[in-house]
């Protein structure tokens, strides 16, 4: 069961549209598409996604599922939307009420483990292990957990995990989102139930007014003595909670070695969805340029790119430079315009010598991030750490330019 | 929306195309990489696909099995559906005979079955070796207007070259009143681009008036023009032969010259991303830094460290820091090892280039390859699909090296003189 309803507020104008896990990511592909492709590798066919918050493009990328081969007599993917019946009157109410409410989709298929994932992390993982290992431990709850640092814990669900073999241990205390962290390790939000206790707990946890897994869930059964394990996941974890994580984590995508290595990770996306499949090879003029960056078919590049992703679709022209900058699909970047660290959503169009960020700039937060479908007019300038609302009308769009930190709506 | 109907579509996939040398030794013509991403078909198929036509036969003969797969279900094309379809029609064992096909006009005649099955008003014959955009729902509208028996789709090219195609004679109408196949002296240079509309009764009628008559241009034609009412269709768009070396690496060349006229995606020509090695599943190409990419097309999952200039890449390509390679057409997974040089050179797949090698030494372009001087004598050398050529090594121009190719010690050489084939 894949979560994927959440929009995460922190992601502002990328998620105004889509959910978070329909984020576009490396390149080319969408967040939801490394847990699919994990489960694809994992060996694992038959998929429920729980999706809530303007689910179009969710269900427009996952498709038929043959993307990720799980289309088949015993394979598939389900979306599973929230409903209102007889007895229930109400929208997904949080995590664990979404799983809740499709209890009869696990009785259906009566399976002996079940795997709750987010669809919104970028990490590669053989999810057979952690199986094999909760069904070594016979246990009710396995979660997952990576070693972050210390300061950033508390922006996770944490616990303390008693030292069992290399691979986890149970589970001493669990809180989420501590003031002050009693450890390092970090929830990843994969767990691993066994069915008859997560239809108990779920069903226990409908007298509750809070329905999440991390906050309400694992808690619970803590106190309720439930055999719940830790299992320490050492592999690469890239959280996009915020737009200059989002940044970060993208970063980590590029260099000769990088973090990220979506080839050797297998990463599958829909190529329907935006065309991908149709587009013809990057097209690189006689002055392009381009320097540690990532670009895929339907480009074309006539300028300068550096440490950059460029998704498909993206034409940068003569005379543009771009630099540390994230570009959705069909951006079209005029000449003469100058990104520094930009995050910029699909079709948008930079005329020409408009200017956003600046190669140096002293704020903690320094990611500009542009709404999908904008047209910034010519020779407009945008500070570093902005904020452009999607669609702005060309009638709203200031005389003077935009100062560092400023939104637009 | 379509105007003209729709008509059956039989697509002549079959032709060996030699003069492609070691590019049609595993493949039929038709499957021939181009572009990057692409298949030579894969143009024909596109321009079916947007003109509306749903229901295609695929005839073909040499070395099927790589176009079979490529073409699959004809999903790729939006041939499936329930009235909707792509079929392959190979040369079969009847009754009375049991012979390959014998010409396009013999094959057509094989599968009189396969048109009666698929009911239509026309039908709509092609070759699917040619690189090219074209409506053939105007040209059926066309076709209808002029109450043609058989149309055909004609261009203008240059006289010297007219003794490579069917030459038609048309009067003010387009009808032509005369017809020259393969002429020596040139009258026009109006030639057939092996595009037609048949009447479909029409077309029964024609191929049951002498089992003798195997090919169109050679039979069918001249008698038709003498007694039917046959129409030339004129194009005027970029349309390009590639069935020599030369004018295949011309035509990858058109690709990244701007304004050559040719644009795949703009056309809406369509891969099949599901065949193969399914190349679009590859991450992003990846450009590192130090890179120097100019003037090129460079496909998904490509890795960048050293220089590119002026070529066309396929999916997978690695080129390491240090090589060079210029004015050439790699496909799919062709590895350039460090400092290696690379110009005017043709590599088939997962080709392995070693360190410092160097394919397309030195200046001579014009002395011909010799065991095949018709294929390559302009400077442009071929390496066969996934050849090795170990370290160090000077090829020099219009040599062949074998598919497959896999000699640690080059035969004891350290180069491959200039028209020499390894």
């Amino acid at each position: 069961m894949i979560l994927a309803g959440g929009r995460v507020d922190e992601l502002g104008v990328l998620t105004h549209y889509r959910p978070k896990s329909a984020v576009p990511f490396g390149g080319f592909a969408r967040v939801i598409d490394f847990p699919l492709s994990n489960l694809l590798h994992s060996g694992i066919e038959r998929i429920a996604i729980l999706s809530q918050y303007r689910s179009y493009s969710l269900i427009n990328h996952i498709g038929t599922g043959a993307a990720w081969d799980m289309i088949g007599r015993n394979r598939g993917i389900s979306i599973l939307p929230p409903f209102k019946d007889y007895e229930n009157p109400h929208w997904y109410r949080g995590s664990a009420d979404a799983v809740y409410q499709n209890l009869d989709y696990i009785r259906y298929y009566g399976p002996s483990v079940i795997l709750i994932l987010s669809g919104d992390h970028i990490y590669q993982m053989d999810y057979r292990e952690m199986i094999r290992y909760h069904n070594e431990h016979d246990v009710d709850l396995t979660a997952a957990f990576i070693e972050v640092p210390l300061e950033s814990a508390s922006r996770f669900g944490v616990a303390e995990i008693a030292v069992g073999d290399s691979d986890g241990g149970r589970m001493l205390s669990y809180e989420e989102k501590p003031a002050s962290p009693k450890s390092k390790w970090a929830s990843l939000t994969v767990f691993c139930f066994r069915p008859s206790v997560l239809s108990e707990v779920l069903k226990k946890n409908q007298e509750d007014h809070s329905y999440e897994f991390g906050r309400d869930i694992i808690p619970m059964m803590m106190r309720e003595n439930y055999k719940v394990h830790g299992y320490k996941f050492r592999g690469y974890w890239g959280y996009t909670k915020t737009i200059d994580e989002y940044w970060q984590t993208s970063m980590d995508l590029l260099g000769p070695e990088p973090k990220i290595d979506m080839e050797a990770w297998g990463i599958r996306t829909n190529l329907a969805h935006r065309s991908i499949a149709d587009r013809q090879p990057i097209k690189i003029g006689a002055d392009g340029n381009i320097q540690n960056s990532m670009a895929y078919n339907g480009c074309i590049i006539e300028g300068t790119v550096r440490n950059s992703i460029l998704f498909p679709g993206v034409h940068v022209m003569a005379g543009a430079e771009i630099n540390d900058s994230i570009l959705f699909f069909d951006n079209i970047v005029h000449q003469g315009v100058r990104l520094n660290r930009v995050v910029s959503d699909v079709n948008t169009v930079f005329n020409k010598d408009v200017r956003v960020g600046a190669p140096q700039c002293d704020k903690l937060n320094r990611v500009s991030v542009i709404g999908w479908n904008n047209s910034i007019p010519e020779g407009f300038s945008i500070g570093c750490g902005c904020t452009v609302a999607p669609r702005i009308p060309a009638e709203k769009w200031p005389e003077r330019h935009l100062e560092d930190g400023e939104e637009l709506k | 929306m379509r105007e003209g109907g729709d008509a059956l579509v039989l697509l002549l996939a079959g032709g060996i195309g030699s003069r492609l040398n070691l590019l049609v030794g595993h493949r039929a013509k038709p499957a021939v990489p181009f572009g990057g991403i692409y298949r030579i078909i894969d143009f024909s198929l596109s321009n079916v696909m947007n003109s509306g036509l749903t229901r295609v036969g695929v005839l073909t003969q040499y070395k099927p099995l790589s176009l079979m797969a490529h073409i699959g279900n004809g999903e790729a094309w939006d041939f499936t559906g329930r009235t909707r379809g792509i079929k392959i029609l190979p040369p079969r064992t009847g009754e009375q005979d049991s012979d390959w096909y014998k010409g396009t006009a013999d094959a057509i005649r094989q599968n009189i079955d396969f048109i009666l099955a698929n009911p239509s008003e026309q039908v709509v014959i092609l070759s699917g070796d040619h690189i090219y955009h074209m409506d053939f729902d105007a040209m059926l509208s066309y076709h209808q207007y002029k109450k043609a028996d058989i149309t055909i789709g004609m261009m203008v090219v240059p006289k010297r070259d007219i003794h490579q195609f069917g030459a038609g004679i048309v009067n003010t109408e387009n009808r032509i009143i005369d017809w020259e196949e393969k002429p020596a002296v040139p009258r026009t240079n109006l030639a057939s681009m092996g595009i037609y509309v048949f009447d479909t009764k029409y077309l029964l009628r024609t191929l049951g008036h002498d089992r003798r008559e195997a090919d169109f241009g050679m039979h069918i034609l001249p008698r038709a023009i003498n007694e039917d009412r046959v129409y030339a269709y004129p194009f005027y768009g970029y349309w390009r032969d590639v069935g020599t070396i030369q004018a295949y690496w011309e035509t990858n060349m058109d690709i990244i010259r701007e304004n050559s006229g040719i644009s795949p995606e703009k056309w809406g020509i369509r891969p099949n991303p599901e065949c193969g090695h399914r190349s679009m599943d590859r991450a992003p190409a990846n450009f590192q830094t130090g890179c120097q990419v100019t003037s090129s097309m460079i496909s998904s999952g490509c890795i960048i460290e050293g220089t590119v200039i002026n070529s066309v890449l396929s999916p997978g390509v690695r080129v390491k820091k240090g090589a060079v390679v210029t004015n050439s057409v790699l496909f799919d997974d062709t590895l350039i090892e460090e400092n290696a040089v690379v110009d005017l050179a043709i590599c088939d797949k997962g080709v392995h280039i070693g360190t410092g090698t160097v394919v397309g030494y030195g200046e001579n372009m014009i002395l011909p390859n010799k065991k095949f001087p018709k294929h390559l004598y302009t400077g442009i050398s071929l390496i066969g699909k996934e050849a090795t050529i170990p370290a160090g090594v000077r090829i020099g121009r219009n040599c062949i090296v074998n598919f497959g190719y896999n000699d640690d010690t080059f035969n004891g050489q350290s180069f491959l003189a200039d028209g020499e084939s390894a």
